[in-house]
């Protein structure tokens, strides 16, 4: 057990580490989602459309667009030969699943919550919902998108049309995590309970987990 | 002779469901609009029926890794992809007239049962995207797999959420319409489920000849060049 964990986190601080070199979630993927977090009120007649309601949705459709472009970038795909070269190292498919969603997760809450910031400066939001419930609903959803994200970047990896096709896989099943993120949000600004929507998020997050556990061998034997 | 009985009984079955569907007394409330139920809900049953048998094949195959079951996974995805798509309409269809609305954002079941579109779609380009037939088997399967968790959202969407449809009409304690109402509906049911399968045993038999003749191509371009082995060895 403690090599799987080894071997995943390996994994994680191998992407995070290509991620640090290359720079493409910081210096392409955060000033791309600010300018749509920006450009989102200059499409609308802000005199007849209250800026304020849409602050949330938006928020949750830059977060789920934005995550997921995260989790497919360019420089975080691995080629078959490099899967192949862990293959050989006798490295578990599920302990790379783990590592490249651990990285992936990670990378995709820092994107979302230096969106927050951004949204409330830019929408306004009334009432605000506290930060630290915030944090939790963005982690969970992270985990959940981070997941999602790589098991359909696995499945459609070497394919040319990736770029596209990917995104097509995870947006319809990622609609459970916008709903959950967004209700929760909604609910704790008006101070309310948002644990049921908490709840969903967990409950899509463990189910995501367990797919990944039944996948992660089949899957990796689909792509080499 | 054998080969053409199925088809000729799907024609049957829906016609006779058509006949019943078009004689059986207009809706109390919803007048005629209502007979367009006896196309929307068997449609929307053959998608679930549809999607089930690709999560089933597709889970055959990862178990038996003969190339049949990804034809039938294949095949039932693109049929439950035009039998969603079949309910969608017929349901913005029935939905202005007696909702007021082609489409209802509030509505749990339209929005759950677009995104079961969308998700099979995606698996349908992932099969065009991947040319290699044992690649192209193994990524669907695993896209299989994972994509039928829509279909229980999509069919308790009604209970789970706020939903303009209604819940169940027929359940174990009753079912809300009239007998003779339930008697076109059970036949129309059953048309559909033959067309299902009528068209199912001819997409699977015309993509095993679409094998061959990629096998009797290869074969032809020189004996360098063989068909990929998707028979387990």
């Amino acid at each position: 057990m403690s090599r799987f964990w080894t071997h995943a986190s390996a994994i994680a601080r191998r992407d995070l580490t290509i991620e640090g070199r290359s720079g493409e979630v910081l210096s392409v993927v955060l000033p791309f989602a600010a300018v749509a977090v920006f450009v989102v009120p200059l499409s609308i007649d802000t005199l007849f459309v209250d800026l304020r309601s849409l602050a949330f949705p938006v928020y949750w459709l830059v977060s789920l667009l934005f995550g997921m472009q995260v989790a497919l970038r360019q420089t975080g795909t691995e080629t078959i030969n490099q899967r192949r070269q862990l293959a050989l190292a006798g490295v578990d498919p599920l302990s790379r699943f783990v590592g490249r969603s651990l990285a992936a997760a990670a990378l995709i809450f820092s994107v979302t919550l230096f969106t927050l910031p951004m949204v409330i400066l830019f929408y306004d939001p009334e009432p605000k919902p506290p930060l630290a419930a915030t944090v939790v609903v963005i982690l969970t959803f992270a985990t959940g998108l981070s997941l999602l994200s790589t098991l359909a970047g696995d499945v459609t990896v070497g394919l040319r049309t990736r770029s596209a096709l990917a995104p097509l896989i995870v947006a319809p099943l990622a609609v459970p995590l916008i709903i959950g993120g967004s209700r929760a949000t909604e609910e704790l600004a008006r101070g309310r309970s948002s644990l049921t929507w908490i709840g969903l998020l967990i409950i899509v997050d463990l189910a995501l987990a367990m797919v990944a556990v039944l996948a992660a061998r089949p899957m990796e034997e689909a792509t080499l | 002779m054998r080969r053409s009985i199925l088809p000729l009984l799907a024609l049957a079955t829906a016609g006779i469901g058509f006949w019943l569907a078009s004689t059986t007394a207009p809706d109390a409330v919803q007048g005629d609009y209502a007979r367009i139920f006896h196309v929307h809900v068997p449609s929307s049953w053959i998608a679930f029926v549809a999607f089930g048998i690709t999560a089933f094949g597709s889970l055959m195959w990862l178990w038996r890794r003969h190339q049949r079951w990804d034809r039938l996974a294949a095949g039932s995805a693109e049929i439950g992809v035009i039998f969603t798509a079949a309910s969608l309409l017929t349901g913005a269809l029935w939905g202005k007239p007696v909702w007021g609305t082609f489409w209802d954002w509030g509505d749990a079941r339209l929005a759950s049962t677009a995104l079961m579109f969308f998700v099979y779609l995606g698996y349908l380009a992932l099969r065009r995207a991947t040319l290699d037939p044992v690649a192209r088997a193994k990524r669907s399967a695993v896209l299989g797999m994972v994509a039928v968790v829509q279909v229980p959202l999509v069919y308790f969407s009604v209970n789970l959420w706020r939903s303009l449809h209604q819940t169940q009409t027929i359940r174990p304690d009753g079912a809300s319409m009239g007998s003779e109402m339930i008697r076109a509906f059970l036949v129309n049911l059953l048309a559909f489920n033959v067309v299902y399968v009528a068209l199912l045993v001819s997409r699977v038999r015309l993509a095993k000849e679409w094998e061959r003749r990629d096998a009797r191509e290869m074969a032809t371009a020189g004996a360098a060049v063989t068909a990929p082995r998707l028979e387990p060895t």
